[in-house]
């Protein structure tokens, strides 16, 4: 059972979302809420070439956006802490000075599970959007980050899908997420994608097995498509009602995902719900 | 009897200038203190210093002649900062294209009163002022540097940097007035792309409306009159014009010495910025951020330049014309490519040392110390009006290539106007810039 969620804090409405759910698990495990704002000293403050003249500029540049961040930064904080507060839910947070991903991807380590906005920018003084953090995240981390979209509903939903292609990070989404306690109540099912239906359905009923010896019941999905393996997995959530997506997170490597593509960034780009990411 | 430069005496200036574009890149921390810049200049400058003071026959007298452009060059530079650090643009202007392009335009003319770094200095933050509102500000800032900060500084020495370095050495005040033709063409078709693109943008901007991107560090009131505080600054500018004005037409007659005659002119320059700061209220100063960081930053790393380029325009003059570049258009392309990744005021007395030796491989007799006579040559002075030109409007193509570029991103991020990347900036540049400078090269050299 999930004992200790990280939020990573930031101000787009992904992670506004992202911190709504995290509340919502909160409660519903007893667990409790640790939120990370992140000033990104080290990016603003880069060497540049900056001409004759130009490092006293870049110095009163680079004072302003590190004052502004700090700013920010408490601002979030303090949000998040009144928000956990009239939760009910007990919460402390923490301000970090470094690099977003590796301050994230070492703070989760003390940490059943991570939730964070999709579209969230930890980069946000020097960048216009942050694909750098998250694609490292999703690559390096090792435990499971629960990824939110922009979205409306104030809570996961009842239903779950669990996108299952037996590779190990696969088998490991299902591990820990059986032991979270986040399915606990749930309607769970397992699909699998494959041009042979057979096989596919021969994984999801593995897959059906192993969340069964967890105690958490499943029914299981063959899906046969001439759509992509993304379209496919969106069309059987939105046919489910699904609030929840679980998965392994970039199952091969990183040189097929660059000649193949990759099914988990497509998710990531695509989904309208959340998504357990287990890498 | 006198020896020609060694080539090896060119290389501290060579390798001075990497070091400045590239160690704030590499040891941005270590090239944030003055201090450390100081023992770079010293370092490098040493071997420079020993074979002009040990070897050279005259090189003490050459150290002292660029001692005294160098005191000049800097009191000018300071004076222009000062003053243009005391005026303050107030009112509630919106950003329309009309009122940027107004702004623009306005900047291409002041830019070779007040120098590019003055008018920089003065505009920019209006400009972001007036475009709170505005979703994409980016555009504005890239042709704010193009323009402003660079294209406006062809028309008189106090304009750019690299101009008053061959006023210094002897062009004339009024000579770089014929300069107006490509002045007047690059800016101008600058300003026609910048109004088409900011009314494309603003139209985009009202069907898709997005939250604003500038985030204003002096907000106006609301409808707060146009007004101009520290207006008295005006006046020292002028002062200084007539200080330069009259030092380089009537100061040989007056002074005859040329030591007399420059410490004078560095007296009236200093007269100039020291007036102007005592008769600035502090809360225009303080509206412009002023502080002396920038120019002592300035004054220390051309410690080191002015020192090392003493042999390398030695050796240019001398051998000039081996190098392979002889015509105008090659000296405008040479003079600008370097221009831009380098600061363009050391490139300038680079290639005009060069049009020198060239010009007298074809049988002139020019010294390098009086460009003067480079600027009254037949054909040296189409090389001359060629590496002004190279070196003026090239110091836009990349953030490096003159001093207010970076000011100018830098204020602009302090702002929050996302700036393009050093190579997305210079892609822009390359885009706009290059082909519009192919269109001068043809029509002009």
């Amino acid at each position: 059972m999930i004992k200790d969620i990280l939020v990573c804090l930031e101000g787009s409405p992904s992670t506004e979302a992202a911190t709504r759910i995290a509340i919502g698990i909160a409660k519903a495990c007893g667990a409790q809420m640790a939120g990370l704002a992140i000033i990104d000293e080290p990016d603003i403050r880069a060497g540049t070439p900056t001409g004759i003249g130009g490092s006293t500029y870049k110095h009163e540049r680079d004072e302003t956006l590190v004052a502004d961040a700090k700013k920010l930064a408490d601002d979030w904080v303090a949000l998040f802490e009144g928000r956990c507060r009239a939760a009910g839910v007990p919460a402390r947070s923490l301000e970090i000075v470094g690099r977003p991903a590796e301050s994230i991807l070492t703070e989760m380590e003390a940490h059943h599970l991570m939730v964070i906005g999709r579209d969230a920018n930890f980069r946000f003084e020097t960048e216009e959007h942050d694909n750098r953090t998250l694609n490292a995240i999703l690559h390096k981390a090792m435990r499971p980050v629960l990824l939110v979209p922009e979205m409306t509903e104030p809570e996961l939903g009842h239903t779950v899908l669990v996108a299952y292609d037996g590779s190990n990070a696969a088998k490991r989404a299902i591990t820990s997420f059986a032991a979270s306690g986040i399915a606990q109540g749930r309607a769970i099912h397992v699909a699998t994608v494959d041009d042979n239906g057979v096989v596919a359905r021969e994984l999801s009923e593995r897959a059906v097995a192993m969340l069964r010896t967890a105690n958490v019941a499943a029914t299981a999905h063959n899906i046969v498509s001439v759509l992509s393996n993304i379209d496919a997995l969106f069309k059987l959530a939105r046919d489910l009602g699904a609030g929840l997506m679980v998965m392994g997170a970039f199952t091969r490597g990183r040189l097929r995902e660059l000649f193949s593509g990759s099914v988990t960034r497509g998710l990531v780009e695509q989904t309208e719900i959340p998504l357990y990411l287990q890498h | 009897m006198t020896y020609p430069t060694p080539i090896w005496a060119v290389a501290p200036f060579a390798f001075y200038l990497l070091l400045i574009a590239t160690l704030p890149l590499f040891l941005g921390a270590f090239w944030e203190h003055n201090r450390n810049k100081l023992i770079v200049a010293a370092v490098v400058s040493a071997p420079v210093l020993i074979y002009l003071v040990g070897v050279r026959a005259g090189g003490g007298q050459m150290l002292l002649r660029t001692g005294f452009d160098y005191v000049a060059f800097i009191a000018l530079l300071g004076a222009l900062f000062t003053i243009s650090g005391g005026i303050y643009l107030r009112g509630s202007l919106v950003g329309t294209t009309l009122v940027n392009t107004a702004f623009l335009g306005v900047g291409a003319i002041l830019g070779s009163l007040i120098g590019t770094t003055g008018a920089s200095v003065l505009l920019i933050r209006p400009l972001l002022r007036a475009n709170q509102q505005r979703a994409y500000t980016t555009h504005m800032v890239v042709f704010f540097i193009f323009i402003v900060s660079n294209g406006a500084g062809l028309l008189t020495p106090l304009g750019d940097p690299p101009l008053f370095l061959g006023f210094l050495r002897g062009v004339p005040f009024t000579w770089t007035l014929r300069l107006a033709a490509p002045w007047a063409l690059v800016n101008g078709v600058l300003l026609v792309l910048f109004a088409i693109l900011d009314r494309i943008i603003a139209t985009r901007e009202r069907r898709r409306p997005r939250k604003a991107g500038v985030v204003s560090l002096h907000p106006s009131a609301p409808q707060e009159p146009f007004r101009l505080d520290g207006a008295i600054n005006l006046f020292w500018l002028l002062g200084i014009v007539v200080v330069v004005f009259v030092m380089g037409r009537y100061g040989t007659r007056l002074f005859g010495d040329s030591y007399l005659r420059s410490l004078v002119q560095i007296l009236g320059l200093l007269g100039c910025g020291a007036l102007s700061l005592v008769s600035t209220r502090r809360e225009v100063h303080e509206a412009n951020r002023f502080n002396w960081g920038p120019i002592v930053e300035v004054a220390v790393v051309f410690i080191g330049v002015f020192v090392t380029m003493i042999p390398a325009l030695s050796f240019l003059g001398e051998r000039g014309a081996s190098l392979g570049i002889t015509k105008p258009w090659q000296f405008f392309w040479a003079s600008g490519a370097l221009s831009s990744v380098l600061d363009n005021a050391p490139t300038y007395l680079t290639f005009a040392s060069l049009a020198v030796g060239v010009t007298n491989s074809g049988g002139g007799m020019l010294s390098l110390d009086n460009l003067g006579g480079l600027a009254a040559h037949p054909s040296g002075q189409h090389l001359l009006a060629a590496v002004s030109c190279g070196a003026v409007f090239m110091g836009a193509i990349t953030y490096i290539g003159n001093g207010p570029n970076f000011m100018v991103k830098a204020i602009a991020e302090q702002h929050h106007v996302r700036m393009p990347s050093f190579f997305g900036y210079t892609l822009w540049s390359f885009a706009i810039l290059v082909p519009l400078f192919g269109v001068v090269s043809h029509i002009f050299f």
